[in-house]
């Protein structure tokens, strides 16, 4: 279709906006859009009219609201007040958007500025913000200060006055420092040990150093926990942001957290460090802070970001302050050590004299009866001065004992009277002689007198008491009685009354003089010795005694027996009031008792004569005679008497009794009497048995008798004995009386028997472990019994070669153990099985132990030497080493921390756990292996253990088969199964405690732990 | 050394426990859990061109949620949620300490774990709920610290995503 349209003419009119547009360009373009939306439109564009009001309406249409929008921001930055308001509605919003740095650099001098200016306008604006950031912080600082000042008041107090204190106190004044800072310097010993720097954000690990040879667990778990513990304590305790957990201590070691912008400084310090190792650290963390700011604030865990760091962290472990050993001052310290010597020589030896000195003066102290009053030492002589009582000891002997040279102490005593009781007594003792009937003692102080005296000594006691009692102590002679001397010269002539052969006739008593007459017998106790023993006065006595014969019967026998002089036979006695003689005596004897007798009757006892028989010289002599002949071997052939002589002549067996002995007793006059004896071998069998007794030495099992007349010998013997015995035998049949032997049993092989035996018995006592009890022959046969030590020779094996026929041997032996060294170190050998590291041996009786050996081995040597002990017998255990076991400590640790692990309801371990298997059998191997050779034997118990669910008893049978199941894998990797031993503690020993509902159980108890078991 | 803070959430007695037991480095005793509440242990993943050390953050496993120490998070970059498949409000538990985290410190990395896998007849999560979780581009695995089951995967998963 092609419709026709009136051309476009573009209005010529020139608008007021519209130029600069080039309208040709316009029209060209709206031709182009018409024909687009009609393609029949051809109109054609002629000429373009030079304005057009169309086209401003045409850009209304168009761009209307954009222009107006424009105006509107136009007016908004024109008008400054309008700006504000719309910038400060973005502001915060662009500033959190800025990047930080350039908004930082950005601002940084506008807010220095401003805060300046703050401070200049009211600095109290700005101290009210800051305040709670100061506070901490100012509170922390003088804190440390605080603990720094203690420290250094405690180290001071602590070395004031040792001998380091002397030292350092002369280094402070050498050096002009303070006493506390040296002190602090050489007392404080310390490590820093490992050096964590954690970031703040995370918690992370940024960098690790630690000292030479100090270890630790994985430190990034380490400084994660930390600052877990960090975060604990800020939220437990509501603690302020920044101020961290600045120290902890645990023992020897102490942590020290240093809390900067982005990350955390942890030191650890063993030992005692000192307040100012804190600002070292803080330098440290200020640094790291200043050079890797940024890098420290973007840390996201990748520490190679952060390279330098280490090694400054390094600097803070190389801080370390050990007991310094350099520059030690030894010429100093010998001159000291010279001067001290010296001096300390001469102090002790002025010391010691000093305090012997000082013995001697408290010797004389507590000696009664001296008073020091003064004492010095000068120059080295003694000198003292003071009193003494003449009574007391001499000073001068109490000095022996205490070294105190004598000829060095210079003594000044004065004699004085010492009022101390005792020396009081002594006096009084002295001047008052009382008599032995008056006993002084001094009680509770006082002198107590007791007893009897004379009124007399009363009297002068009286006195004495009276001088005293000024000053002095108390003497009392209350208890003394009055003895008056009548009193005691009744009492003396009362018991002169009792006295037989004393007759008082008269006594009397006159102006104090005593009278006594009467009579006394000489042979009567002496009236005058009675005297000295009472106490009257001898002086004042005036006896008059007459001699006289008493006739009571005693005194009339002591004067027949002086008178009489009765001869052996004949005895004197008393009976019944007479005086009997008896026995036998000479005519001449008993004509001279006949006369004394009558001469008695006149009033005297009886004297009784007619027991006496009258024996004649010729009578005793045939006495004598007669009993001689009845004696064996003595044979009487002549005998007379002529002119009052006595004559004998006869024979006389060399071993019969001597004829001369029996003249004794007879009452011959041996005088008078003259003997001719000749010896000869009586054939009498008594003679005869004697004879053979001494030539034939029979043997103990040989008894010789006489029986009817014969000779008879009866026994054992052996044949050498008999064919002796057969020769005199012989010789005797000559006359003599028979001698029979033929009951004598010939015992020769017995006796050579015997004589085995006996040299077997001996060989068996010389043997060391063997005690011989008893042994005996009985029968031929040989019986032994005693003691053996199991390690002793066998008694049987040393028959052999002595000729003694063991079938007759009965041998019972006990076992004992024989203290003998040599037994005592078999048996210890064999009980105590040392290693080979120990060496027994036996010194001088004692048993030395010398080498090396476990803990276990030396107690149970140490154990076995208290027993021996209480033997006697010496078990020296004192050169013994302990043998160094830690490596095998550590061997055992790592085994007893291992655990094999199983499924829910499995006995088989997963095979997961077969390298751990393989690791245990090793370990198990090493181990035993050097157990053995440190002496020990290692044994090691396999427990299994379940966890809780199911039943009990499937629970305890499953552990114990867990067990048995790792015991036989371990025997496959070739444990010896001797060395495995093995339990099941089914849920009673689990590693981690169980919830009882739990229903999967827990796997960590399910397993086999190992324990190291050292025998 | 690249190490990363994780932090495992999830309620109580899931099983964070076990599974860092049996498949990490361990130093500390597990008392930290309940004085200290939390325990600090190591898992190394190695990957071709470097190794990256999680460091497990495991909190002490609560219900309470408002007793959640939240700033035991600060500055981790991935998380290990745990619920325990046979308990399905335990997820709810650990999606809960997710948000908490992410209110607190923006948004970062996780993976879910549905432990206790071997517990098959006790297993509450329909399949349907874990396949619409893998949809929103979660990371969800079933894992079994009993038999070890996708653990190690898990961890390997996380390792990467928040070493890059």
């Amino acid at each position: 279709m092609t419709s026709s349209v009136e051309p476009i003419s573009l209005s010529q009119k020139q608008a007021s906006n519209d130029t600069g547009i080039d309208r040709e360009a316009l029209a060209r373009l709206l031709v182009e859009i018409a024909r687009n939306v009609d393609p029949d439109n051809h109109t054609l564009y002629e000429g373009v009219p030079a304005a057009d009001h169309r086209l401003e309406k045409l850009r209304q249409l168009l761009v209307g609201g954009e222009i107006s929008e424009l105006s509107r921001v136009t007016h908004l930055l024109d008008e400054p007040e309008q700006l504000a308001t719309a910038v400060g509605n973005v502001l915060p919003e662009a500033t959190a958007r800025a990047s930080h740095t350039q908004l930082g650099e950005a601002l940084a001098p506008a807010v220095e500025r401003a805060a300046q200016r703050s401070i200049q306008k009211n600095p109290n604006t700005l101290t009210d913000i800051l305040y709670p950031v100061f506070l901490p912080a100012i509170r922390k600082s003088i804190g440390e200060k605080i603990d720094q000042t203690f420290q250094s008041l405690n180290e001071s107090l602590r070395h004031i006055f040792t001998w380091h204190g002397l030292k350092w106190r002369l280094e402070a004044w050498r050096t002009g420092t303070s006493f506390s800072a040296v002190v602090l310097k050489h007392s404080l010993i310390y490590r820093v040990e490992h050096v964590f720097l954690i970031s703040r954000a995370s918690g992370l690990l940024i960098a690790h150093v630690t000292s030479q040879d100090a270890t630790s667990e994985d430190p990034q778990l380490i400084s994660s926990m930390l600052s877990a513990i960090q975060d604990f304590v800020k939220d437990s305790f509501k603690e302020k942001e920044s101020s961290g957990l600045d120290t902890i201590r645990f023992g020897e070691l102490r942590l020290w957290s240093e809390v900067g912008q982005f990350a955390t400084l942890v030191a650890v310090i063993r030992g005692n460090p000192p307040e100012e190792l804190h600002e070292v650290i803080r330098d440290v963390l200020l640094r790291i802070h200043q050079e890797s700011s940024r890098a420290l604030e973007r840390f996201d865990g990748d520490s190679s970001q952060l390279p330098g760091v280490e090694t400054q962290l390094q600097t803070c472990v190389e801080l370390q302050h050990m007991d310094s050993k350099e520059g030690f001052p030894w010429l100093v310290l010998t001159a000291v050590l010279l001067v001290l010597i010296v001096a300390g020589g001469w102090s002790f030896l002025s010391w010691q004299s000093a305090h012997r000195w000082q013995t001697y003066l408290s010797r004389l102290a507590v000696q009664p009866g001296i008073v020091v009053s003064d004492q010095k030492i000068r120059g080295g002589d003694f000198y003292v001065a003071g009193l003494r009582d003449p009574l007391a000891a001499d000073p001068q002997s109490l000095l022996p004992g205490t070294e105190v040279d004598p000829t060095r102490v210079h003594s000044n005593w004065q004699f004085y009277q010492s009022l101390e009781p005792e020396f009081v007594l002594k006096r009084l003792s002295a001047s008052l002689a009382p008599p032995d009937s008056v006993r002084l003692s001094v009680i509770d102080g006082r002198i107590v007198a007791e007893g009897e005296a004379t009124t007399t000594w009363i009297n002068r006691a009286r006195a004495a008491a009276q001088q005293l009692s000024a000053g002095g102590p108390v003497f009392d002679i209350s208890g003394v009685r009055d003895v008056s001397a009548e009193e005691r010269w009744q009492a003396y002539v009362s018991r002169l009354e009792t006295l037989p052969g004393i007759i008082v006739a008269d006594q009397n008593v006159r102006d104090g003089q005593f009278y006594i007459t009467g009579l006394r017998d000489p042979l009567a106790a002496d009236p005058e010795s009675l005297l000295a023993e009472t106490q009257v006065d001898p002086a004042r006595v005036h006896a008059s005694w007459q001699f006289y014969q008493s006739l009571e019967p005693q005194f009339v026998l002591k004067r027949l027996t002086a008178s009489l002089t009765p001869p052996d036979s004949v005895r004197l006695s008393v009976v019944n009031d007479r005086i009997v003689a008896a026995g036998e005596a000479t005519t001449a004897w008993i004509n001279r008792a006949r006369t004394a007798a009558q001469q008695l009757s006149a009033g005297g006892p009886v004297f009784d004569i007619s027991g006496v028989r009258d024996v004649s010289p010729e009578e005793r002599w045939q006495a004598y005679v007669s009993r001689l002949e009845t004696q064996p071997g003595i044979i009487v052939a002549q005998q007379n008497v002529r002119d009052g002589q006595f004559y004998i002549t006869g024979l006389r067996d060399p071993l019969a009794v001597d004829p001369q002995s029996l003249l004794a007793g007879t009452q011959v006059d041996p005088a008078r009497v003259h003997s001719s004896w000749q010896f000869y071998q009586s054939l009498e069998p008594q003679f005869v048995l004697k004879r053979l007794t001494a030539s034939l030495y029979p043997m103990d099992k040989v008894r010789l008798s006489i029986v009817n007349g014969r000779i008879v010998a009866e026994g054992e013997a052996p044949d050498t004995w008999i064919d002796r015995a057969r020769a005199a035998a012989r010789q005797l049949s000559e006359g003599g009386p028979e001698f029979d032997i033929s009951k004598v049993r010939d015992v020769s092989p017995d006796a050579r028997a015997a004589e085995h035996w006996q040299y077997y018995v001996s060989r068996l006592e010389a043997q060391p472990g063997i005690i011989v009890a008893q042994q005996t022959e009985r029968g031929g046969d040989f019986y032994i019994s005693g003691l053996r030590d199991p390690l002793a020779a066998d008694p049987q094996a040393l028959l052999s070669g002595t000729k003694v026929d063991p079938a007759r041997v009965h041998s019972q032996w006990q076992f004992y153990q024989s203290l003998d060294p040599k037994f005592v170190v078999k048996r210890l050998t064999a009980s105590l099985s040392p290693p080979k590291s120990v060496r027994l041996s036996i010194i001088q009786g004692r048993i030395v132990v010398v080498g090396e050996a476990s803990a276990g081995w030396i107690s149970r040597a140490q154990a076995a030497a208290d027993q021996l002990s209480a033997d006697g017998v010496v078990l020296d255990v004192s050169q013994l080493r302990e043998l160094n076991l830690a490596e095998l400590n550590q061997l055992r640790e790592a085994i007893q921390s291992t655990d094999i692990f199983f499924s829910s309801g499995r006995v088989v371990p997963g095979p997961e756990q077969t390298p751990v298997l393989d690791r245990l059998a090793d370990q198990l191997k090493e181990f035993a292996e050097n157990a053995r050779k440190a002496g020990v034997t290692a044994r090691f118990m396999l427990t299994g253990h379940s966890d809780i669910t199911g039943r009990e008893t499937a629970n305890a049978s499953i552990s114990a088969a867990r067990a048995e199941t790792v015991r036989a894998l371990l025997n496959k990797r070739g444990v010896a199964p001797e060395l495995l031993l093995v339990r099941g503690a089914g849920t009673f020993e689990p590693a981690v405690p169980e919830n009882e509902n739990s229903r999967t159980g827990n796997s960590t108890n399910r397993r086999v732990s190992v324990t190291v078991n050292l025998e | 050394m690249l190490q990363k803070k994780i932090c495992m959430l999830g309620g109580f007695a899931v099983g964070k426990t076990s599974l860092v037991r049996r498949f990490v480095q361990s130093i500390f005793s597990e008392n930290y859990l309940t004085t200290v509440g939390v325990k600090i242990d190591k898992k190394s993943v190695a990957f071709p061109d470097k190794t990256v050390d999680l460091i497990l953050w495991d909190l002490a496993g609560e219900d309470d949620i408002g007793s959640f120490r939240v700033s035991y998070v600060r500055g981790a970059t991935g998380l290990v949620l745990v619920a325990d498949g046979t308990r399905p409000a335990t997820l709810a538990v650990a999606l809960t300490l997710r948000e908490r985290c992410e209110a607190e410190f923006g948004a970062m990395p996780f993976i879910l774990l549905f432990n206790k896998s071997d517990l098959t007849d006790r297993w509450a999560i329909p399949e349907g709920e874990i396949d619409e979780l893998k949809q929103r581009g979660w990371q969800v695995y079933l894992t079994s610290a009993l038999s070890g089951e996708h653990v190690d995967d898990a961890f390997r998963q996380l390792a990467s995503m928040v070493a890059n």
